[in-house]
């Protein structure tokens, strides 16, 4: 890698691993690379995890903590201060995103480095309305509606109106308004309304809602998009927050009842090889520089994704950034090539920058070739609207293959308990191939060659999301 | 022996051991010296060898009344305590039986009524003028301490007991009678079963404040709030060996040698307080807080003393008439009344007034009873504005009355005419516009070029004033500067993690974010986060607490506060914005010797309750947190619950919205009158409220009270407040009460 500047202040950094499973072997995997000591923590239930294991052989019992619970900031500090840390990497869930996490690592008296954006950027990208009215002065386009929280009841009808005559204008058939609660979160208060009648009374139940769950009665009004593909923008930055690159795009859309992604693939669209009815290419290269533009004008500092929605008449929406690194960097970087080599490790980029290097190249010496794709194989059962599995893994292999990945902490062919207290996720992997039909051959060779087995304790076999995966591999990237 | 001569000696034995009990060892000369003449006349007269028993019992009996009368002029505040304590002292039903004619008890002869403490009796008394006989009946009122009868609970009444005072009260005014009150008690009994003891002494005391008949108490034993309860009173008699006090010599000893449970304040440590509390009566007298002082006989009256009850008879229809004289309009004949009354010769019963009120002579009475409260304990509180500031100040009222009152009073009403007027020439102007312009509307409906409108709208950014989003609070505690975790004391119970201190004292509000347990927080941090930044205008504020009664130690424990507050009193008084409604705010602050109430405090409540009312602004009292009356001023502070009751009562009626806000803790006196009065009353989450804390809880009743006893949410649940709020939610929902809830004559009306 390109790490060509003084090693040796990075070396005087110990990162903590505040997380667990197949994020915290990629964190550690990186920190040896880079050749930075850590730290990692774990709970009773995750004893036995792949986590636990790898920082077992490669660090001993001393760099090993046990503690309470990943939520507990408290007891991270105390660890943190026991193994004299001097960063934290959050991975992805628990703190990842939380502003005050990263602000308190940042401020307490004996400072240390989160790795990941500055807090303040976390905060301001991490509020929604923020964020749109942020792109909305760079003029990056946003879902239509409202960009602040509506208070007045006949401002509400006024905008609510207005977006339904802007859908029919669009030849919407079925035209169809958001109603969200702007305190909330995690999909907690939003309803649809199709009928401008009934929009006063839904209006004043969220109205309700919002005011009784988080005490402010604001809403937002959005025109709601149901015909969409769900496209991100890898962005890289260093502290300078100057220059950012992008690596990519990717498209998530095949995703599960609960709209959790269950197969990624970069690039976002292959305009060279399947025919789009609008212009992917352009729609590709728009969404790139739009969220360059505002990773620029945020002085973003760390790596990010810029989620995007785009429609089927070819109009891309900025949905959200997710300020953190994500579970699919993995597909991206496999694509990609720093000044013509491989084996880019956007999780080793981001500590390395997040530790203060500069990022040492710039968007005109990264190159993308092929198409991957990400699995992600869960414990779950996509007939019964994707419930999570619980039980005993007795058999969990597969054909190994230069062009597959395998990202897991589960143990090969050695039974495993699946802890009930965190998600299902069992593993990722990610296929590469020159063009899409080579990718999607290998997937599916990879997908049959998988053996994964398992009973539950009333002896009912293990069920997964194998078929779900094998069906929709034909689909992807069609739109 | 004769009988006679037997009742005569267990007479001396019982005063004997009256003497002994009271000066509790001191004095043992005279006690050693009767003892042995009274043993010595005994045997004798047992004996026989007595000539002239009856002559020489007369010298006995003469030696002991000497004695009394020599020992009576040594009397220590303390030994007064003790008497009105003793058993032999008399008590309300003595008083019924030899004071007035004839009477009914109203509930409370034994122990299955609704509390036997409290007595309600109705009571006549005959007076003749010439031939002509005049009967006058009379609602009695008092605490009957009962000759140690357990039922009757040593005269502590219990909150339903004060309710039924206050019913009675209402039953007198109702019938137009006048009130006599007999107050018998070391205290009110502080539980908190509804209706809760602060709760119905604020009740009472708010309606004693407006009660439209003559009142006339007579304090023997005052102890602070059960005393107030049926205390506001026209006239104030206090007998010459009572006491009346903000808290009894115990528990101002156990507040001053800081005791801690189970453990006793020594005897000095109690005397020590009781004599620098000010609790006699020629204190009380000099201070203002009573009217007259009836002579007791030597070392207090006992049931026997039947000339003092004569003469109570004479001073307690003497005071009512008086109250009945002073409502009468002309001021010739009101003072030659008066003057014929106050003469001492006169024979009260020989004399008639009607005690029955025209309504003008109601209005009358009311009004003077609340100027009488609210003109004292001035002197108490040292006021260090510049004389040029006062006189301003008061010039500027007066001027300014006639200007109040026609602008809202006549310009107002006359404005609002004016604005329909405008609004519907307004609306004719606006239809004759829309007739005009109907045409180049519907051509520009039909130009090209329309739809953008509907996408810029929709997709482009839209002005927001309260863009501000990022800074959220005006003011943070200075706490968040510290690097620490705190333990919410609820994570046993609903396993809250620990809290960084950055957070909570800044972003959280003090607020736990899992469980929304209200940490204490500074007072500015209310001034600062509730009100619009930069509206604050403090008045007054060089009205400085002090020391009046020179209690030993306390100028420098005053000064030390002073110091720490940063303020001259634990009362902030200022007028405040909210969303440009403008208020009057009154704080108590906790942080000021516990936001304990004396007559600097008392003094700027109200003043800002009669600012209010002149601005015809709303009032909120709120209470960061009170410990209750600051004990040290004695009655200074214990006058301060009435007085600034009157004051709360004036605004009200004056139209006004009175509201309390209750945070911390708020506790005893100030939440039993004047906070505990309002009708609008709120708490913040996590705040305590009630009339005595679970350690005076113990001391005075000996029972352990449950935990949580004094949340919030118990005083919601038993109608003391009508709401709980969120620290953070406060600015929002003052705004919102403000503009639903008040009086009439507020000036947004």
């Amino acid at each position: 890698m390109s790490t060509t500047q003084s090693d040796d202040t990075l070396r005087k950094h110990k990162i903590l691993v505040a997380n667990r499973g197949e994020i915290a072997i990629r964190i550690m995997r990186a920190c040896k690379k880079l050749g930075i000591p850590y730290t990692a923590v774990y709970t009773a239930e995750d004893a036995a995890s792949g986590h636990v294991r790898l920082a077992r052989a490669e660090g001993g019992e001393k760099s090993l903590f046990r503690v309470s619970s990943y939520h507990d900031a408290n007891e991270l500090m105390c660890v943190a201060d026991d193994a004299s840390c001097t960063a934290v990497h959050p991975g992805y869930g628990f703190f990842a995103e939380d502003f005050r996490f990263a602000r308190r690592v940042a401020k307490r008296d004996r400072k240390m480095i989160f790795i990941g954006p500055s807090w303040k950027i976390i905060r301001e990208l991490g509020d929604k309305i923020n964020t749109k009215r942020l792109a909305r002065s760079l003029e990056v386009p946003t879902v239509p509606g409202s960009d602040r929280p509506i208070y007045d009841e006949m401002e509400a009808e006024r905008i609510a109106k207005t977006i339904f005559e802007f859908q029919q204008q669009q030849g919407i058939r079925h035209p169809l308004v958001l109603v969200k609660a702007s305190a909330g979160g995690g999909g907690m208060g939003i309803e649809e309304v199709y009928d401008p009648d009934q929009f006063r009374s839904v209006y004043r139940r969220v109205r309700n809602y919002a005011l009784r769950q988080f005490k402010d009665e604001g809403v937002l009004i959005e025109q709601r998009i149901m015909d969409f593909n769900h496209l991100e923008v890898q962005i890289v930055s260093d502290r300078t927050g100057k220059n950012p690159v992008h690596f990519g795009t990717r498209n998530c859309s095949i995703q599960s009842t609960g709209l959790q992604k269950r197969i990624e693939v970069a690039p976002g669209f292959t305009p060279e090889v399947i025919n789009y009815s609008f212009d992917a290419q352009k729609v590709l290269d728009d969404i790139v520089a739009y969220s360059l533009k505002m990773a620029r004008s945020v002085g973003y500092d760390n790596v990010g994704t810029w989620e995007w929605i785009v429609t089927r008449q070819g109009a891309p929406y900025l949905m959200e950034v997710n300020t953190r690194i994500q579970v699919e960097n993995g597909v991206s970087a496999r694509i990609a090539k720093i000044r013509g080599q491989d084996g880019v490790d956007l999780i080793a980029e981001q500590i390395r920058t997040g530790l203060g290097e500069h990022l040492g190249y710039t968007q005109d010496d990264i190159s993308f070739e092929g198409v991957s794709i990400e699995y992600r194989l869960i414990a779950e059962d996509p007939e019964n609207n994707f419930t999570p599995w619980v039980g005993q893994i007795e058999c969990f292999e597969w054909e190994k293959a230069p062009w597959l990945t395998m990202l897991t902490h589960v143990p090969e062919r050695l039974p495993y308990e699946i802890p009930t207290e965190f998600d299902p996720n069992l593993a990722l992997a990610i296929v590469y191939g020159k063009d899409i039909r080579q990718t999607r051959e290998r997937g599916i060779a990879f997908l049959d060659s998988l053996c994964l087995t398992g009973k539950d304790n009333r002896g009912n076999g293990l069920k997964s999301n194998e078929a779900f995966l094998k069906a929709n591999t034909e689909r992807i990237l069609h739109f | 022996m004769d009988n006679s001569i037997e009742k005569r000696l267990h007479n001396l034995r019982e005063r004997l051991s009256y003497i002994t009990d009271v000066f509790a060892g001191k004095h043992s000369d005279s006690t050693v010296m009767l003892e042995e003449r009274l043993t010595f006349f005994a045997g004798r007269a047992m004996s026989g060898a007595s000539e002239n028993a009856y002559a020489e019992l007369a010298t006995v009996e003469d030696l002991f009344a000497h004695v009394e009368r020599r020992l009576d002029k040594t009397l220590s505040p303390m030994d007064k305590v003790r008497i009105v304590r003793h058993p032999q002292r008399f008590c309300l039903r003595d008083i019924l039986e030899n004071v007035y004619d004839n009477f009914t008890e109203v509930g409370g002869q034994d122990e299955h009524s609704l509390d036997p403490g409290m007595l309600i009796a109705r009571a006549v008394i005959t007076r003749s003028r010439g031939k002509k006989k005049y009967m006058q009946s009379i609602m009695v009122i008092g605490q009957e301490k009962g000759h140690g009868a357990e039922y009757r609970n040593g005269g502590s009444v219990k909150p339903w007991g004060n309710a039924k005072a206050l019913q009675y009260m209402n039953v007198a005014e109702t019938e137009g009678i006048p009130i006599h009150t007999y107050i018998f008690t070391p205290g009110s009994y502080p539980v908190e079963d509804y209706p809760g003891a602060a709760q119905q002494i604020a009740k009472n005391i708010y309606n004693m404040a407006g009660l439209s008949v003559p009142i006339v108490a007579v304090v023997s034993e005052g102890g602070s709030g059960g005393a107030e309860a049926i205390g506001l009173a026209d006239k104030r008699l206090m007998l010459s060996h009572g006491y009346y006090s903000v808290i009894s010599p115990e528990g101002a000893a156990a507040i001053e040698g800081r005791l801690k449970n189970g453990e006793r304040a020594s005897p000095e440590l109690i005397e020590h307080c009781a004599a620098h509390l000010k609790i006699q009566a020629e204190d009380n007298l000099r201070f203002g807080y009573v009217d007259k002082i009836i002579q007791e006989p030597p070392l207090g009256a006992r049931p026997w003393h039947f000339d003092f009850f004569r003469s109570l008879r004479q001073d307690v229809i003497r005071a009512t008439d008086e109250v009945v004289i002073s409502t009468r309009k002309m001021p010739v004949l009101r003072g030659l009344a008066l003057a014929r009354h106050r003469n001492p010769e006169t024979d009260i019963d020989g004399l008639y007034i009607r005690w029955g009120l025209s309504g003008a002579a109601k209005a009358r009475l009311v009004h003077r009873r609340q100027q009488k409260f609210l003109r004292l304990s001035r002197q108490a509180a040292r006021d260090r504005r510049p004389f040029l500031t006062k006189t301003a100040t008061t010039f500027l009222d007066w001027i300014s009355k006639p200007w109040v009152s026609f602008k809202y009073d006549f310009y107002h009403k006359h404005q609002r005419q004016i604005s329909t007027l405008m609004e519907e020439i307004n609306n004719e102007i606006d239809m004759i516009k829309y007739r005009l312009l109907s045409p180049w509307r519907k051509l520009r409906c039909r130009l090209p070029g329309r739809q953008d409108d509907k996408a810029q709208e929709l997709t482009t950014l839209s002005t927001w004033e309260e863009s501000g989003r990022s800074r959220k609070w005006n003011y943070l505690s200075p706490r968040y500067k510290i690097d620490r975790t705190l333990t919410c004391p609820n994570s046993e119970s609903y396993g809250c993690l620990d809290l960084w201190g950055p957070d909570l004292f800044a972003e959280f509000a003090g607020v736990c974010s899992h469980c929304g347990y209200h940490f204490p927080m500074e007072p500015e941090w209310y001034v600062h986060n509730v009100f619009d930044a930069g509206s604050i205008i403090e008045f007054n504020s060089e009205i400085e607490a002090g020391n009046p009664l020179d209690f030993p130690d306390f100028s420098d424990k005053i000064t030390a506060a002073k110091e720490k507050a940063r303020a001259k009193s634990g009362c902030m008084t200022f007028e405040a914005r909210i969303d440009n409604i403008k208020m009057v705010v009154a704080m108590l602050m906790g942080t000021f010797r516990g936001g304990s109430v004396g007559a600097a405090e008392g003094y700027k409540f109200v003043e800002a309750a009669a600012r209010a009312a002149k601005k015809r602004y709303p009032f909120l009292a709120y209470v960061h947190g009170t410990a209750g009356i600051r004990i040290q001023e004695g009655t200074h502070g214990v006058i301060q619950m009435p007085r600034c009751t009157v004051a709360v009562r004036r605004y009200i009626e004056a139209g006004g919205l009175y509201m309390v806000l209750y945070d911390t803790n708020s506790f005893a006196g100030p939440v039993a009158s004047f906070l505990g009065c309002s009708p609008y009353q709120f708490a913040v989450r996590s705040s305590n409220i009630g009339f005595a804390g679970p350690g005076v809880i113990k001391e005075t009743t000996g029972m352990d009270i449950p935990p949580k006893y004094h949340r919030s949410y118990r005083a919601l649940s038993r109608g003391h407040i009508q709401g709980i709020w969120d620290r953070r939610q406060i600015r929002p929902n003052i705004k919102q009460a403000l503009l639903t809830i008040g009086g009439r004559n507020l000036y947004y009306r």
